[in-house]
């Protein structure tokens, strides 16, 4: 039964408005073979449940009785300063995780009773995940439907693969958000059960794209044209970062790549780079790598645009 | 698909001016409370409908005629553009402990520089007229008929509390007959009443000698309102005279020959139309009924007069835009509150530099309350959208002001330009306009009796309540006050065994604890015997409350112009209007589901908690058993998620009491009609409220209107308005309110307004009857607390109302920061 085959996913979310066109739903595998340095979701990136603290959430030991501070085997869990409850304001012992002792067994995710300790995500079924996403569908009309992003959903292929084929037999149009990395022919196995794929370029020199997301880019460069070549209809996502691949002649080769992909590209989407994620950083305990960037100006965009525009490619800002 | 923005140099004189009036010059408005307690001393012996007209003969013509240079429309309801007013007859006693205070404390709450002003003549005027009034006003007129067992029972906490606050207000809540006053005019009607007159006369009987009065008022207040007109006709001939600008010259002596023809005659142009709808609002004020007076569908009263201006190339649509400005400007300039804060809150408030105005409170309210319907419908289905309703949604959009309240009517027709401009117009200030969905109201009005030729021309009163303009008397506005059923209340009595843990009053129906039920059937059949019973107490009071009030303080200004009365010969108040319905609002709707679903889940369905042990949890509001109200919260299924089992139990809890209420004959005879709003009184009733099964602590506010509970909301805004569509709208003939606020970046853009239009879409098309959103992020009201001056123009949406954030108190602006934000 292909709706038995489960996938490790971090969220669903609906009215995802900024994944692909109309209302859409969107499940966010986890996993990912690239680690781009301005990744905005960190708990994609890898196929194992992490452990998430919320410190606001916690509501200390003397109200829970500190469970997790006994469920932890490896004393990793430990008590901060008395802080002022946001519940009564009476004082309360929180607790901070030590993510050098930590060895992501979860145990105290599984009895925190305010959810400040929790896992990265969850297994889900493809039968369940339809399920939700079906939930949305009158909100679809003619444009939305599901999208299946992640991380990198091909690394699941099972999973996406038969949760693509039940969306589509059952009406729903697919987008698929990919970073390309992935096998020729599972590429070409899912393409019959995919309305439009979300693909990501990242960098135009092979080096940089390796040193900025930690693999080389050949095989998504390649697989852009096999999909073109197969009558996959391509909306590219190109993020734009200054210092990183904003510069004029990255975004030209960038733009010239998308035009030489021909009518399978619908539309070349400019996103400019945010820190938005970096709370979720914090969240794992992990350090957000990408350090002095700011967010590319409204004229940099512009003119950005502009280059996309000026070859006859349809493109637009966010 | 664009449109201009730019205003023209006098709407933005006019805009400046405004804002002179806001920083420290607002005055109260004594005239009118001169004027009538002069009158009422003068004739304590007349009949109280004549002497209703002949107060509001005698303001008409003895009121200051007052006409500023950056007019372009004239008049106010008192003697200067804008007065804060206030309704001397219905709530006074304010005024001596206000104005009774030591000279040092009256001097730093209402003589402080930046404060709304009132002087020493003021001071004791007014102080002179509430001893007056003291023993003649609404409230004691009201206790002189009502039966005892109003006040010996408390309601509970779940039929609406503050009864003596109620009873003193007017009904308010109505939409006059303007359509009438622009086309037909006042000379027309007062003909039709002297015939009428004259038909009672030559067959005169007891029954309708009553209605021979009511024909003299009608005549007196006819005389009265074509008396105003000519007055301020004079007014321009006498500033025309005094004028060196031979351009406004010009201008004033073309208003003075407008203003000679209109009120008796039906309006010729578009500016004329509009004056009219100003200066029979006025009076309606003047009449006291300043609570949500509304003035709906302004694009169907002038709608043709615009397009035949247009068509004969009198007017352009520059020219037609900057009277749409200055209209709702002007009606801007109505602004009313019921009681100001006690002086050392005053004074607090201007040390702060806020102002009484600049505030908002669950008691004192400052704002017009009065709302305009856009678009619609014509009575044979066909769309109802023109050219003024463009250009009116478009000067929202220019002006961008929180008050009048507008809404647009979402039907097949709705043109694209009205969409775009609506969108973005609430991404920019939340909540203007709001959406209403004209299926399931229209449905919910042929429901409750109406023929659907005259519901598809509803227009919204107040905040969302629906009424046909100018036919029908709604009360929507109940007793005056928030009238309404709090089911959580309901809910808690089950618990408690009766008793409100809160102020320990024992209820009227016995019942068993929390622990005592066998099951969770017979706690919410113990539930609806409950709100069955209240509900029944709260109809009572209204019919006593409607014939008390019908007897002493008719509306004349509303029955002169409405269908049904000049043919019945009565007052809207005594049955005369050719429609009549009496709302009822209800609230707390997601608590209560959400409270029911915790009960089911966790000490039946799962049995992780005995109900002994979530009883104790309750008395002693969660302490020590925070890992239960943890679980509650993280665990037990919450309304506006899209769960079939909670969301039925909403759709359920609140069915109980719009079935229970609309199987009742109202006051009039009329229809119940049930809704659900708040206004901020979720914080106040929250505040009032014990522990709650969903995890709610004592005293935190409720879940607003039929939104779902702050911070319960996790799976987006989709979900969020399917749980919301699967309430029986229809039954919803009161109106309800669907909050839902957005992060700026999720809807950002041209596609941003797109996705915001297909969700309203959807969500109406799933049955929702109204939605109104608010695009700003939780950082930025937050940055807005500490820097009040910075954001001083942002407006958000709080329920039937839009206001600046920063004029709201601490708490109210604490929960709309909890509510659900909805991003991506």
């Amino acid at each position: 039964m292909i709706e038995n085959v489960t996938g490790r996913i971090y969220d669903i979310q609906g009215f995802s408005v900024h994944d692909g066109p109309g209302i859409r739903t969107t499940v966010f595998t986890k996993g990912c073979p690239l680690h781009c340095l301005w990744c905005h979701s960190p708990e994609s990136q890898y196929d194992r449940f992490e452990l998430s603290f919320l410190p606001v959430k916690c509501v200390g030991k003397e109200k829970c009785g500190g469970l997790c501070l006994k469920a932890c085997p490896n004393g990793s869990v430990t008590e901060t300063n008395p802080e002022e409850s946001l519940i009564d304001h009476s004082m309360v012992t929180k607790v901070s995780i030590d993510r050098e002792k930590c060895a992501i067994c979860l145990k105290c995710a599984n009895v925190c009773p305010s959810k400040a300790l929790s896992p990265t995500g969850y297994t889900i079924t493809v039968e369940e995940a339809f399920a939700r996403v079906n939930k949305d569908r009158f909100f679809f009309k003619k444009e939305g439907g599901v999208t299946i992003s992640g991380g990198e959903p091909m690394q699941q292929f099972a999973f996406t693969l038969n949760l693509a084929k039940k969306c589509k037999a059952n009406g729903i149009n697919v987008c698929l958000d990919t970073t390309g990395f992935a096998p020729e022919e599972q590429l070409l196995q899912i393409l019959p059960y995919v309305d439009l794929f979300l693909y990501d370029i990242k960098h135009m020199d092979s080096k940089k794209h390796e040193s900025f997301t930690a693999a080389p880019n050949e095989r998504i460069l390649k697989n852009a044209a096999l999909l073109a070549d197969n009558g996959g209809a391509l909306q590219i996502r190109v993020p734009v970062i200054p210092k990183l691949n904003a510069d004029r002649e990255n975004l030209i080769r960038t733009a010239e790549f998308c035009k030489s992909l021909g009518s399978a590209v619908k539309l070349v989407q400019l996103l400019p780079y945010h820190a938005m994620g970096k709370s979720k950083y914090t969240r794992m305990g992990l350090s957000y790598k990408l350090k002095n960037v700011d967010p590319p100006d409204d004229l940099t965009m512009k003119q950005t645009l502009e280059m996309f525009t000026s070859l006859g490619l349809s493109a637009k800002i966010r | 698909m664009d449109y201009d923005l730019t205003v023209s140099d006098r709407i933005q004189r006019l805009r400046e001016k405004r804002e002179w009036y806001n920083n420290g010059h607002l005055r109260l408005n004594t005239e009118r409370t001169n004027i009538i307690t002069k009158y009422y001393k003068e004739h304590e012996a007349q009949y109280p409908i004549l002497k209703r007209a002949g107060f509001l003969y005698e303001w008409c013509a003895t009121r200051e005629i007052f006409i500023e240079d950056e007019d372009i429309l004239l008049g106010g309801s008192g003697p200067r553009m804008r007065t804060i007013n206030f309704m001397i007859e219905a709530i006074n006693q304010w005024i001596p402990q206000s104005f009774g205070d030591t000279d040092e404390i009256f001097k730093a709450a209402w003589q402080t520089p930046g404060c709304v002003w009132v002087d020493d003549e003021e001071r004791s005027d007014l102080i002179s007229a509430a001893e007056y009034w003291k023993d003649r006003d609404i409230l004691s007129h009201i206790r002189g008929f009502m039966p005892d067992f109003v006040y010996d029972h408390p309601g509970n906490g779940v039929s609406s509390p503050a009864r003596e606050r109620s009873f003193r207000l007017p009904q308010g809540h109505f939409v006059a007959n303007f359509e009438k006053a622009v086309k037909v005019g006042f000379g027309a009607v007062r003909r039709q009443a002297m015939e009428k007159l004259a038909e009672v006369e030559n067959n005169l009987t007891h029954e309708n000698a009553r209605s021979h009065a009511f024909y003299r008022a009608v005549i007196k207040l006819c005389d009265g309102a074509v008396l105003m007109s000519r007055r301020y006709a004079k007014g321009c001939r006498d500033k025309a005279a005094v004028t060196s600008d031979p351009k406004r010259k010009a201008e004033l002596l073309k208003m003075a020959e407008s203003l000679d023809w209109i009120m008796e005659n039906p309006a010729r142009t578009l500016w004329e139309g509009l004056q009219v709808i100003l200066f029979y609002q006025y009076i309606i004020s003047a009449d006291g009924q300043q609570h949500g007076q509304s003035i709906a569908n302004v694009d169907r009263y002038v709608g043709d007069l615009l397009d035949k201006e247009l068509a004969e190339g009198t007017i352009t649509r520059a020219e037609a835009q900057e009277l749409f400005d200055a209209f709702i400007l002007r009606i801007g300039d109505l602004i009313a509150m019921f009681a100001p804060p006690d002086n050392q809150e005053l004074i607090k408030l201007n040390r702060e530099g806020r102002s009484l105005f600049n505030t908002l409170g669950t008691t004192h309210t400052i704002s017009g309350g009065i709302h305009i319907t856009i678009g619609g419908l014509k009575p044979d289905g066909s769309s109802g959208y023109n050219t003024a309703s463009e250009l009116l949604l478009l000067s929202f959009r220019r002006l961008v002001v929180p008050d009048p309240s507008v809404c647009i009517r979402v039907n097949e027709h709705t043109p694209d330009i009205i969409w775009k401009i609506a969108i973005e117009s609430s991404k920019l200030a939340g909540g203007i306009p709001q959406f209403d969905n004209d299926e399931v109201i229209i449905r919910s009005l042929v429901e409750r009796g109406i023929p659907i030729e005259d519901a598809r021309e509803y227009g919204i009163i107040g905040c969302v309540e629906p009424t046909i303009p100018g036919k029908e008397w709604p009360c929507c506005g109940s007793t005056g006050s928030f009238g309404g059923i709090t089911l959580i209340a309901a809910l808690n009595l089950c618990i408690h065994g009766n008793k409100n843990p809160m102020t320990g009053a024992e209820g009227w129906l016995p019942c068993k604890k929390l622990y005592e039920y066998e099951s969770f059937e017979e706690l919410l059949s113990e539930y609806e015997r409950q709100v069955k019973f209240y509900v029944d107490f709260e109809q009572k009071i209204f019919q006593f409350f409607e014939v008390a009030y019908s007897e002493f303080f008719p509306c004349l200004s509303a029955s002169v112009m409405m269908d049904g009365c000049m043919e019945s010969g009565k007052d809207v108040t005594w049955g005369g209007a050719k429609y009549n319905a009496f709302g009822v609002m209800t609230n707390t709707i997601a608590n209560t589901a959400d409270s029911l679903m915790t009960i089911k889940k966790l000490c039946f369905d799962w049995k992780k908690v005995s109900l002994r042990e979530l009883y104790d949890a309750l008395c002693v509001n969660w302490e020590g058993y925070e890992n239960l109200r943890q679980m509650i919260l993280n665990e037990v299924p919450h309304y506006g998620n899209d769960d079939p089992e909670v969301d039925e139990l909403a759709r359920w809890c609140s069915d109980v009491y719009a079935d229970n209420l609309m199987s009742y004959k109202g006051p009039r005879d009329c229809a119940m009609a049930a809704g659900s709003l708040t206004l901020t009184a979720n914080v106040s009733i929250g505040k009032a409220t014990c522990a709650t099964p969903d995890g709610r602590r004592a005293g935190e506010p409720m879940a607003d209107a039929i939104s779902p509970r702050q911070g319960m909301v996790e799976n987006g805004p989709v979900s969020y308005v399917k749980s919301a569509a699967k309430l029986s709208h229809h039954k919803f003939g009161n109106g309800n309110q669907l909050n839902i606020r957005f992060d700026p970046r999720s809807v950002e853009g041209d596609e941003g307004t797109w996705k915001l239009r297909e969700l309203i879409q959807a969500y109406f098309d799933l049955g929702g009857l109204q939605l109104q959103f608010n695009v700003v992020a939780t950082q930025e009201l937050r940055k807005a607390q500490k820097d009040p001056i910075a954001y001083k123009d942002l407006i958000v949406r709080i329920a039937g109302f839009s206001t600046y954030f920063v004029h709201m108190t601490p708490d109210v602006q604490e929960d709309f920061i909890s509510r659900a934000e909805q991003f991506v």
